[in-house]
């Protein structure tokens, strides 16, 4: 008995410890909470080079990104040497550039224009019918030199794509799917609108204009959107896509890429019209690069690096910056504890029976990779077609291990059969089955198949679902973003992770089930 | 939510216990993890047995490697039907009852057996077949005749009696009968019934099929309320004698009726199901509280 009174003791004092801990921290970070949540962050940094003209002054200028409802721009910094002068405008459709002008001649420039990008994805839903647009959206409904709204090819065109349509949202349906169906080509020319229909092939910026150019024809207003699709490397390449004005509101379509109504985290936004990223004085040496690094940050706190550091102690940040461990596998590894717990909370209180005990919460982070409904589908295939093959071995009598080296292989053999078909008829989700935990699927699939033989088809199938709902449940838990974060700036959950599993190891309550499955002695 | 908390209430009139409770109050302080073979290993269960003098099926032979196979069937020959079993089988697999038939042959569920097939199961029996891929023994031991009384209730299959023991006194007892849709199994959850036992009185009280209760077996329609049960005080004798004789103190003994020599141990049980709590309508901490009054 006074083992178990000093087991008490310390786990009071753990979860005093830890509550206190975590009890400092709460405030200042309650301070910095950040509405804007951002999925992703990266400093991105223009770099350009420059000879200037031997006789007339020099200019260069670009466009510069600015906050919006999905996208914010901060901590921008200007570098260049003292020759050039640099000034912001803002152009008449709204835009901002950036300008750097000099009067030396035939000397050697460079400009570093830095700011911290934080983004987040948007997805729209499309009324079936768009209200009438007033006259000031006139100027997105005309043609111009590249974008030939006019053109009686473009015409002909839009009047195909417009038939049979029951409403607005339809046809832009079939606006999409024809500019998206165009092969694609990397072409870094200019590509207008009437060559990417002739041509029959062509790069983000000919889709854009010909998307743009039949949606003006039908009378939908539509402008060219640039900007860069921000990734953690060097790149040379922007990006441009497309918008319509849809009741008021400008709503993205990415013929290239398939984002239909939808924007991605990683689109920074830059600009809009039918317009150049850079342009600059003719005839000079010019050379540039878009330099783009990820920024660890963390989505719901409004504080940089230094400032998470200082936050306290005792934190994982450090872990993070050194940059050592690759981020998801740091937050697999924080997040296993919480999801065992889960799972111990699932079997122990409500119930719930599981083929493997752990199964659950690792088919849940495959699910983060996969996708919910495609991986949960993947995984009841998988586990029925092991089982099915496995049968006639379960028939023949075999032992135990040697059969269970049969389902691996079995196993292993369907996933590279599903690899291989999925790449050869580029059907994606077909090529994510080897993010499931190979080893442990396969144990499953021979406990489901030994389920079927011993407690008959009806209870494996019932074990099956319960392994689904219980996968389902964690997977709802792991797939919250901001769970990661939490645990790495109050890495004290882990100590109140065990004082939770020893309440449940001395839990005696009824589970929820049994609740139904003694009911009649309840009455 | 409202009914959930009703239930509560009401679960704590009835004094059912689950399976938490099981493991916590009732396994892990009574059943010390180092005796559990004794009850798992059904040739240590009978060696125990047979030091006490404790009724139960006589063991013809153990084989423990392949080379004896030869040797034990030449002495088991003689007698006309036996069980062959593996001595840490999991829920009944392996397990072979043959007999002779008028021509001298051997049989196992009416299907001539050759003595060829019979060394092949006792081989695959102590190669771990039926023991999850670990090395098992071969039990061959007498084959029990269930008693007439059963007959009465329902004709085929071997029904047992389940009784519960905590500090070795019996707290609460079944009856598991085979039914036309468990194929020959008295299992619960093979479709078999289970039979409430009175425990003073020694009598039967109500039937139960997982799903309903009824007061006759579902197929045979005998009615089985307040039948006395024969042999009782001879159950209970022996059900306390091996509880004093294993050093664990919760237990779920199986017993069955021999026609001639009355109850016998079948095996024993360190982690009994708690349906029989549904089967006699009892809570198991209702019945440790009457047991101890």
């Amino acid at each position: 008995m006074n083992s178990k009174a000093n087991l008490r003791t310390a786990l009071i004092l753990i979860t005093v410890i830890a509550l206190v801990s975590v009890g400092l921290k709460v405030k200042p970070i309650l301070k910095n909470y950040d509405d804007f949540n951002p999925q992703i962050a990266y400093k991105v940094n223009y770099n350009y080079f420059f000879k200037s003209k031997d006789n007339s002054s020099t200019v260069v200028k670009t466009f510069i990104p600015k906050s919006n409802s999905r996208q914010r721009i901060s901590s921008e910094q200007i570098k260049n040497d003292s020759t050039l002068l640099f000034a912001k405008k803002i152009t008449k459709n709204g835009n901002v550039r950036g300008i750097w002008g000099t009067d030396s001649r035939k000397t050697y420039h460079t400009v570093n224009y830095e700011f911290i990008f934080e983004g987040k994805d948007r997805v729209y839903t499309i009324p079936k019918q768009f209200n009438s647009v007033s006259e000031k959206y006139d100027r997105y409904l005309a043609p111009t030199n590249n974008i030939q709204s006019d053109h009686i090819k473009i015409s002909d065109l839009a009047t195909r794509l417009g038939q049979n349509t029951q409403n607005d949202n339809e046809v832009i349906k079939n606006i999409f799917d024809h500019v998206y169906s165009i092969p694609s080509a990397p072409i870094i020319t200019l590509t207008d609108a009437l060559t990417a229909i002739e041509q029959n092939r062509a790069s983000c910026n000919g889709k854009s204009r010909l998307f743009v150019a039949i949606c003006r024809n039908l009378g939908y207003p539509a402008r060219i959107k640039g900007g860069i699709i921000v990734e953690n490397t060097n790149k040379r390449t922007s990006h441009v896509w497309a918008e319509v004005l849809i009741n008021q509101t400008w709503i993205p379509f990415d013929a290239l890429n398939n984002h239909y109504a939808s924007i991605p985290a990683n689109y920074l936004e830059i600009y809009e019209g039918d317009e150049f990223l850079i342009t600059h004085t003719p005839d000079i040496q010019f050379d540039y690069t878009y330099q783009i690094n990820e920024v660890n940050h963390i989505s719901f706190l409004k504080m940089n690096s230094e400032e998470i550091s200082e936050l306290s102690s005792i934190s994982l940040w450090s872990i993070v910056e050194a940059g050592i461990m690759p981020k998801n596998a740091l937050n697999l590894l924080l997040l296993l504890p919480i999801g065992g717990l889960l799972v111990a909370f699932l079997r122990n209180v409500v119930g719930v029976k599981t083929f493997g005990v752990f199964l659950p919460v690792l088919i849940a982070f495959s699910l983060l990779h996969i996708g919910f409904i495609s991986g949960m589908i993947l995984f009841v295939t998988l586990i029925l077609l092991v089982g099915l093959i496995s049968y006639p071995f379960d028939k023949i009598g075999l032992l135990y291990t040697p059969k269970l080296v049969i389902s691996l292989t079995i196993m292993v053999g369907l996933m590279i059969i599903a690899t291989m078909v999925g790449i050869r008829y580029n059907i994606a989700w077909l090529t994510t089955l080897t993010f499931f935990p190979t080893i442990i699927l396969t144990i499953a699939a021979e406990r489901f198949s030994r389920a079927t033989v011993e407690d008959g088809y009806k209870m494996a199938i019932d074990k099956l679902f319960q392994t689904l709902l219980a996968t389902a449940i964690c997977y709802a838990l792991l797939s919250w973003s901001w769970l990661p974060s939490i645990l790495i700036i109050f890495p004290e959950c882990i100590l109140l992770i065990i004082t939770c599993a020893m309440l449940l190891g001395r839990y005696i309550g009824i589970r929820w089930v049994e609740f139904y499955r003694f009911k009649p002695l309840f009455n | 939510m409202f009914s959930t908390i009703s239930h509560m209430k009401s679960r704590k009139e009835s004094k059912v216990i689950g399976l938490n409770e099981r493991n916590i109050k009732l396994i892990y302080p009574n059943n010390p993890k180092k005796h559990y073979p004794l009850a798992d290993d059904k040739v240590l269960t009978k060696e125990i047995l047979h030091q006490y003098d404790i009724p139960c099926a006589e063991t013809y032979a153990v084989i423990e490697y392949n080379s004896d196979i030869k040797k034990a069937w030449a002495y088991c020959k003689k007698y006309n039907t036996m069980a062959i079993k593996p001595a840490n089988g999991c829920g009944g697999g392996g397990i072979k009852i043959i007999r002779k038939d008028l021509d001298n042959n051997w049989t196992t569920s009416g299907k001539v057996i050759s003595e060829r097939e019979i060394f092949q199961h006792m081989a695959a029996t102590i190669m771990g077949f039926f023991s999850l891929g670990s090395h098992d023994r071969v039990l061959i031991e007498e084959c029990i005749e269930p008693h007439p009384f059963f007959h009465e209730i329902y004709p085929q299959g071997v029904p047992d009696f389940r009784i519960i023991t905590l500090d070795k006194k019996p707290l609460m007892g079944m009856l598991r009968m085979p039914t036309d849709r468990s194929d020959g199994k008295a299992n619960l959850h093979q479709k078999g019934v289970g039979i409430g036992v009175n425990m003073e009185k020694g009598t039967l009280t109500q039937v139960y099929d997982g799903k309903l209760y009824y007061d006759h077996h579902p197929d045979s329609k005998f009615v089985v309320k307040d039948v006395p049960i024969p042999y009782w005080e001879e159950i209970l004798e022996i059900s306390v004698a091996t509880a004093k004789a294993f050093p664990l103190n919760y237990l779920g003994i199986d017993i069955v009726i021999d026609k001639i020599k009355g109850p016998q141990i079948m095996e024993i049980n360190v982690r009994p199901g708690l349906g029989i709590q549904l089967v006699n309508k009892e809570g198991l901490k209702n019945s440790i509280l009457k047991t101890n009054r």
